[in-house]
């Protein structure tokens, strides 16, 4: 489909559009117009990249400036889809394009996803290392600047990766032929033609026209300088499913200590404390070296390497640890830390500090002011070294050419938390806990270092303006200077959805056929009557549901308890005889072969049932679109524990800072989780599928008002009441009706062919002279702002 | 070389060896020795007598459990029995998965069987009837074939020509006429209406032959046939054989079936029983000390087992192949196949280095013991299933999706479904079913090539005003109204006969219905044998036309008698206190008209024939 917006020709890949995606359209171009940060929210489901894709590829293609547009995504699979989605309008642009200069045009636009070595190696030792982090260090070994001088030098003196050297004799700029690349094409090319996909994406960014990658190379101060700093000023960054941005700041900016860990730290710094001794005694390097690493400074630099455009560190794990703020950066390496030998006495003596501290048997939150004031009376340790503290351990590791950093990953870590404790005051807490849970009885102390400020305060999109404020990385990253824009897209909104026929029905159900109230609050969730009636929904629901179901429960602790009672009580038999089972399992690996057998399943037509929790790796970023899940069950309320210290001085800050109530806050929070995970099983308008939330807490007036609209729009009186038999006969009676539905024709109203899109728009500009004239008459000097929608958050907290 | 249709261990006259099935003979061949027993296949008569069943008994009393076995007999057996030869050969299979091997060797074997029957019937039947050929030019497989397509081969729906005789209704290749009586019993039975006029015409009366009765149904024997052949997959639930306490005796009742599936679930234990059942322990002896052991309490993996633990003896034997339980975080088996990036949360995983707090302790897995095992082995349970189905998902399909397919990004809503191309129709013989139209309609018209030209202005030509035309369109009032009328009165009428009581005694009523019945039935054995159907494709042999002519004079014959079985039925109502007419005109009079109407054109029908010859 091809029609314009103003005067932008867009090339959309399907015949007809949703009046949605029309909108969202409008409103990024407009954004994209007027070179401001936007926030645009649409219904999941609805074909959300699909149109921003369609939209700012057109643009870049129209405008000669051809900005570059860096997509940031939460999940692989994600980043995976909107690859795929690129391709398939490129290859529709490609096709449409009427002239061959216009294919050709087409032809050379370039789009790459980047993840890390692990994803994407193909060196047939390293790549079937287990860890990430081994295969990072591994690879560095293979690939950093003086081994590869070395061994160019004199062949076979070390072992290169040959991948990575054929990536050398090429052009650069070249490395892969111009178009759009998913990673799984990524890496049959490298295969195919001996060269490194890694490297190939790593080298061939300030190439691209689109680069897709997720949120933490944009947004954790530990990679994002490495990965994100060449990109251009003027890009288009935009985030899909923002709402889920402040969860990956506060992640990166939060950190744990735990006693082994400060055990291998204090290893490292036996190790490294010989190394430099060596070093001293070979009298390779002369004592200055080290004292010049001023950051920023020129002289000595060549020794702090600059090799990054050729390899060394990855995005991940790698060390040189913050975006700092620009006053930092433009200072010196404070002088008691720059001669080798005093850091790694400075990093005993912290690391000495931390053992002690853990002795104690009491949970101690302090902030971290007070910390640091404790710190420097006992061992005279001062701030500002501190700060430095990651930065130095980058540089004297690679000055001294360590191999295996993977060993010396607990000692970065400590290095990591200095720096944090010592930068950030305001908004972050550190805690100590002694014990696991409050009744064990064997000490296993950790030390969290976290962000309290949570973004659940507020309605997301209210959220975002502070974030920025709120972590100098995004700050430092993307000023408020240059023309770089910031495009927020969520899912999670409050936009009605216009719904085609019935295609979602919503029940609640809140009591068991024998008219036991269900609910997973912590004193009943193990009373076997309400395990029953639980497992009774799931048995009846496999009866009566074609192909997938997809269950959530709100831990993996719940989820484990009850699926053990369900196979002693025999439900799960009557399950199988309808359905296959797949259960989601704490290894990540393991979990997507039974989803992808899962799928199978469905596709087969034999059915099967999935297991999941609300909060874990499966509700994430994995869709469950028609035959995948015809029906989702919410076993319960996804609350947080409650008993968790992180949690618990959040809520203090909250009702501190912004006076909000902690059961408000927990309410909104499982709710809005519980709408994520139901909202995952529709794609498309005419995709249906039953969405039941168990537990009678659900009924109550207070949870639903927290539901998104969408969600609630649905929930009829009748339905928000049920029990388990009274919804088993209404849901026979929805897919009944569903599947007697065939297509009610809905082109024109919730579907747009061509011409409905040219009728809108003329209708729109009939309306916009109209409203000219009328303001003309009135006052012609008042203008309106132009940007006034798009850029509105929704007004009032949505507590 | 013959191939090998199918193998498997088993011991003959007790000496272990390997009976094979290859496509010319059955052998069996000792251990190391060449085949010792060779049996052709034309010699295979039949019959295979399956001993089965051994039931272990686990009783359990009180707490101190004691073990008392009952045991049949615990081999699978295979009888052969030949042509000529009674006493035919006896295998019994000795592989752990014994009863499978049997079965499917008895599959292949009944195949063998059967074929070696009709050949014989054949062979009986040639000189008598001369061969004809084929009556229609249709792909029909010959007679006797030289080497039809075993079971596991092709499941051929060709149609074997059966033989003339009116008797043999052997319809379904593969088939034995045992196979096939008992699928017109399974037909009759679960059908009462059809039941009871078998009974009547066939069975009581003998008016029809049963040949004759089922022409004109076998779709109903294909499609029986064909679901029951229908493989089933395995049923989902999962191996877990649990004590029963009847009477006090608690006990575990194992089947082969059982049995097997527990070696498929855990091939430790198949592994177990290899090494140890006929050596060191008895086939009895090892299932009661499995259910004893440790190891049954490890595979039950249920949460209470966990606290059985520590009260189980140990077992010398058994505790060897104990394995750890896999209940760490991560998997004992790593997988190392590479999901679609789709779904490969591990590469989420591995995206970035770890950040953030731990999990809170409601959010770590593996906490809850006992659970962890049993969850992977729900997930191993259903793979297994979806494998044995499915089979195994390709390696390469696994790495990448296949560019054309963009399914799983697809919003399908979007597409314009009208200027799709549609599903092409697939229809046999597409080419002829044209032609038939064609030819019907206008031979020449066809022929003759059209101007296109032509063709729109005179469509045009007729469009023209088509407008006025349609508004100035009027149709009759009254044709309309008696319409209506007429549909009024029939929806009345039909209410009316529904309201009414039925008030005509029991038994009158059912002689009524049989007469009625049967006489459908002459009559469509009479219009069938007049105007043969065009013939369906799995139809047995197509009658002669004497044939035909005889069959119609037979059914003329009973059709005939049909006045005086109503005249009998008239006159029975009085009786019962019905009115003669409403039998008479209202019940009667449609199938009198209809058999009366059949006689009259019989009559024209040989009257017209018989001055030609």
């Amino acid at each position: 489909m091809k029609f314009s917006i103003d005067d932008l020709p867009i090339i959309f890949p399907y015949d007809r559009i949703y009046p949605e995606q029309y909108a969202y359209m409008c409103d990024l171009k407009r954004a994209l117009d007027a070179t401001g940060h936007c926030v645009l929210e649409m219904p999941s489901g609805t074909g959300k990249t699909v149109s921003l894709l369609s939209l700012i590829v057109s643009y870049q293609q129209f405008y000669p400036t051809r900005r570059k547009l860096i997509y940031c995504s939460r999940t692989v699979p994600e980043i995976e889809k909107a690859l795929a989605e690129l391709k398939r309008l490129m290859a529709y642009r490609v096709e449409c394009a009427e002239s061959e200069e216009a294919k050709a045009k087409e032809r050379s636009f370039m789009g790459l996803g980047l993840t890390s070595r692990k994803n994407l190696c193909i060196h047939p030792e390293v790549s079937k290392e287990k860890k990430g982090k081994v295969v990072d260090a591994r690879c560095r070994d293979l690939t950093n600047a003086a081994t590869c001088e070395k061994g160019r030098a004199d062949p076979g003196s070390v072992d290169l990766c040959d991948w990575h050297e054929n990536l050398g004799n090429m052009e650069p700029g070249s490395l892969v032929p111009p178009g759009i690349w998913t990673l799984a094409d990524v890496l049959e090319y490298g295969r195919d033609h001996g060269t490194c996909p890694y490297f190939t994406v790593r080298r061939m960014m300030p190439f691209v026209d689109v680069i897709i990658y997720s949120f933490h190379y944009l947004l954790d101060p530990k990679v994002a300088e490495q990965v994100s700093k060449e990109l251009s000023k003027d890009a288009i960054v935009v985030f899909d499913e923002a709402h889920n941005i402040d969860n990956v700041c506060i992640e990166s900016l939060s950190i744990d200590l735990t006693r082994p860990m400060l055990d291998a730290a204090g290893r490292s710094i036996v190790k490294l404390g010989d190394k430099v001794d060596e070093y001293a005694t070979a009298e390779l390097i002369h004592t200055s070296t080290y004292t010049s690493s001023r950051i920023k400074t020129t002289n000595s630099s060549k020794l702090l390497d600059e090799d990054l455009g050729s390899n060394a560190s990855s995005p991940h794990s790698s060390c040189r640890i913050t975006v700092l703020p620009d006053d930092l950066l433009n200072e010196a390496v404070p002088g008691n830390i720059r001669k080798a030998e005093h850091f790694v006495a400075f990093l005993k003596r912290f690391v000495e500090y931390l053992k002690t501290r853990m002795r104690v048997l009491h949970v101690v939150a302090e902030t971290p002011l007070s910390f640091l004031q404790h710190l420097k009376d006992i061992t005279y340790i001062e701030r500002r070294p501190l700060r430095f503290c990651a930065e130095r351990l980058q540089s004297l590791i690679r000055t001294l050419e360590l191999n295996r950093l993977d060993e010396y990953s607990a000692l970065q870590k400590v290095a990591s938390f200095a720096t944090l404790v010592s930068t950030y005051e305001k908004g972050f807490l550190l805690i100590l806990e002694p014990f696991e849970t409050d009744n064990a009885s064997v000490p296993n102390p950790v030390f969290h270092f976290t962000v309290v400020i949570t973004s659940g305060t507020i309605s997301p999109l209210d959220m975002y303006p502070k974030m920025l404020q709120f972590t100098p990385v995004v700050q430092e990253t993307y000023p408020h200077d240059s023309d770089t824009q910031c495009v927020f897209t969520t899912g999670a909104s409050d936009f009605p959805f216009s719904p085609v026929s019935d295609s979602v029905y919503v029940q609640v159900i809140t009591r068991g056929s024998d008219q036991v109230a269900i609910s997973s609050r912590f004193e009943v969730r193990n009373d076997p009557a309400v395990v029953r009636n639980f497992g009774s929904i799931l048995v009846e629901y496999s009866k009566i549901v074609p192909d997938g179901i997809v269950a959530f429960f709100p831990s993996y602790l719940y989820m484990e308890s009850i699926v053990a009672a369900w196979n002693d009580m025999g439900i799960l038999n009557e399950v199988w005889k309808n359905k296959l089972i797949f259960v989601e399992t704490p290894d990540a690996n393991e979990t997507s072969i039974a989803l992808e057998n899962y799928r199978r399943a469905c596709d087969n037509g034999r059915g099967a049932v999935l297991l999941s929790v609300a909060r874990g790796k499966v509700s994430e970023g994995i869709d469950f679109d028609h035959n995948y899940g015809r029906a989702v069950i919410m076993f319960g309320v996804p609350y947080q524990y409650t008993e968790s210290r992180i949690l618990k001085a959040r809520l203090e800050y909250l009702r501190d800072a912004y006076r909000i109530r902690e059961s408000e806050f927990l309410g909104f929070d499982a709710m809005r989780n519980a709408a994520q995970c139901v909202g995952r099983v529709l794609r498309g308008k005419t995709d249906w599928g039953l969405m039941v939330f168990a537990d009678k807490r659900f009924a109550r007036a207070d949870k639903r008002a927290k539901l998104p609209r969408w969600i609630n729009q649905y929930i009829t009186e009748t339905a928000s009441n049920l029990s388990t038999d009274m919804a088993l006969t209404l849901s026979k009676l929805f897919m009944r009706g569903i599947s007697q539905n065939p297509e009610e024709n809905q082109t024109g109203i919730s579907l747009w062919t061509l011409d409905d899109v040219l009728k809108a728009q003329a209708k729109q500009k009939a309306l916009a002279l109209e409203a000219k004239e009328a303001e003309e008459d009135e006052s012609p000097r008042v203008g309106t702002p132009p940007l006034k929608h798009e850029a509105s958050p929704c007004g009032a907290p949505n507590l | 070389m013959p191939t090998s249709v199918c193998t498997a261990k088993a011991s003959y006259k007790k000496l272990p060896g390997v009976l094979e099935l290859n496509d010319t003979h059955l052998q069996w061949s000792q251990d190391g020795k060449g085949p010792s027993v060779r049996v052709a296949h034309s010699e295979v008569a039949g019959q295979w007598r399956l001993r089965r069943v051994y039931t272990f008994v686990l009783i359990l009393l009180r707490k101190k459990p004691f073990f008392r076995a009952r045991e049949g007999a615990a081999q699978v057996r295979l009888k052969v029995a030949l042509n000529g030869d009674d006493t035919g050969h006896s295998f019994a299979f000795t592989s752990p998965k014994a009863h499978i091997e049997r079965e499917k060797f008895k599959a292949e074997l009944t195949v063998i069987v059967s074929r070696n029957r009709s050949a014989q019937d054949a062979a009986a039947r040639a000189p008598a009837a001369p061969a004809k050929p084929p009556p229609v030019a249709k792909p029909v497989v010959a007679a006797p074939l030289q080497r039809p397509p075993l079971l596991s081969q092709t499941p051929s729906r060709a149609v074997s020509v059966s033989s003339n005789e009116q008797r043999n209704v052997t319809i379904i290749p593969g088939n034995d006429p045992a196979t096939d009586v008992r699928l017109r019993k399974t037909i009759l039975m679960s059908d009462p209406e059809l039941g009871a006029l078998h009974r009547e015409l066939v069975a009581i009366s003998g008016q029809l032959s049963e040949a004759e009765f089922w022409e004109g149904r076998e779709h109903l024997l294909v499609s029986l046939a064909a679901s029951e052949n229908q493989a089933k997959g395995k049923p989902g639930q999962m191996v877990d054989p649990r004590p029963e306490t009847v009477d006090g005796e608690t006990k575990i009742v194992m089947t082969p079936q059982m049995i097997h599936d527990i070696f498929d679930e855990y091939p430790v234990i198949a592994k177990a029983h290899r090494e140890n059942v006929p050596s060191k322990l008895s086939e009895t002896e090892f299932w009661m000390r499995y259910f004893k052991s440790k190891l049954y309490y490890a595979h039950q993996a249920s949460i209470r087992s966990t606290a059985v633990q520590h009260v189980v003896q140990d077992d010398p034997i058994l505790d060897k192949y104990l394995e750890k339980i896999d209940d760490e975080l991560e998997p004992r088996r790593q997988r190392n196949e590479r999901v679609q990036l789709f779904v490969d949360l591990g590469a989420t995983l591995e995206d970035h280095g770890e950040t953030g707090n731990e999990k809170d302790v409601t959010m770590i897995a593996g906490r809850q013991r006992g659970a962890l095992p049993l969850i992977r082995k729900f997930n191993e349970h259903s793979e297994r299933l979806l494998n044995s189905a499915l089979g195994e998902i390709p390696a390469a399909k696994r790495q990448k999706l296949t560019d054309e397919n963009y399914g799983q990004i697809d919003i399908d809503d979007l597409h314009d479904s009208e200027s799709s191309a549609g599903i092409v129709l697939e229809m046999q013989d597409r080419q002829r079913y044209f032609e038939g139209g064609i030819s019907n309609t206008a031979p020449e018209a066809a022929r003759k090539p059209m101007d296109v030209k032509t063709l729109i202005r005179n469509a045009k030509v007729n469009m023209d005003n088509w407008q006025t035309n349609l508004s100035q369109l009027k149709i009759e009032k009254q044709a309309g109204d008696t319409a209506l009328l007429s549909m009024t009165k029939n929806v009345a009428a039909r209410l009316d006969v529904k309201s009414r009581k039925n008030d005509i005694p029991e038994g009158l009523f059912r002689q009524m219905m049989i007469c009625q019945t049967a006489t459908n039935e002459f009559l469509r054995q009479f219009w069938s044998s007049m105007y043969p159907p065009a013939a369906e494709v799995q139809v047995v042999a197509v009658a002669t036309p004497q044939q035909r002519a005889a069959k119609a004079a037979k059914m003329i014959g009973y059709l005939s008698k049909t006045q005086e079985k109503i005249d009998a039925l008239v006159y029975m109502g009085p009786q019962n206190n019905v009115d003669p007419t409403r039998i008479e005109i209202q019940a009667m009079k449609p199938v009198l008209n209809a058999a009366n109407r059949a006689i009259a054109f019989h009559r024209t029908k040989t009257s017209t024939t018989k001055p030609a010859r």
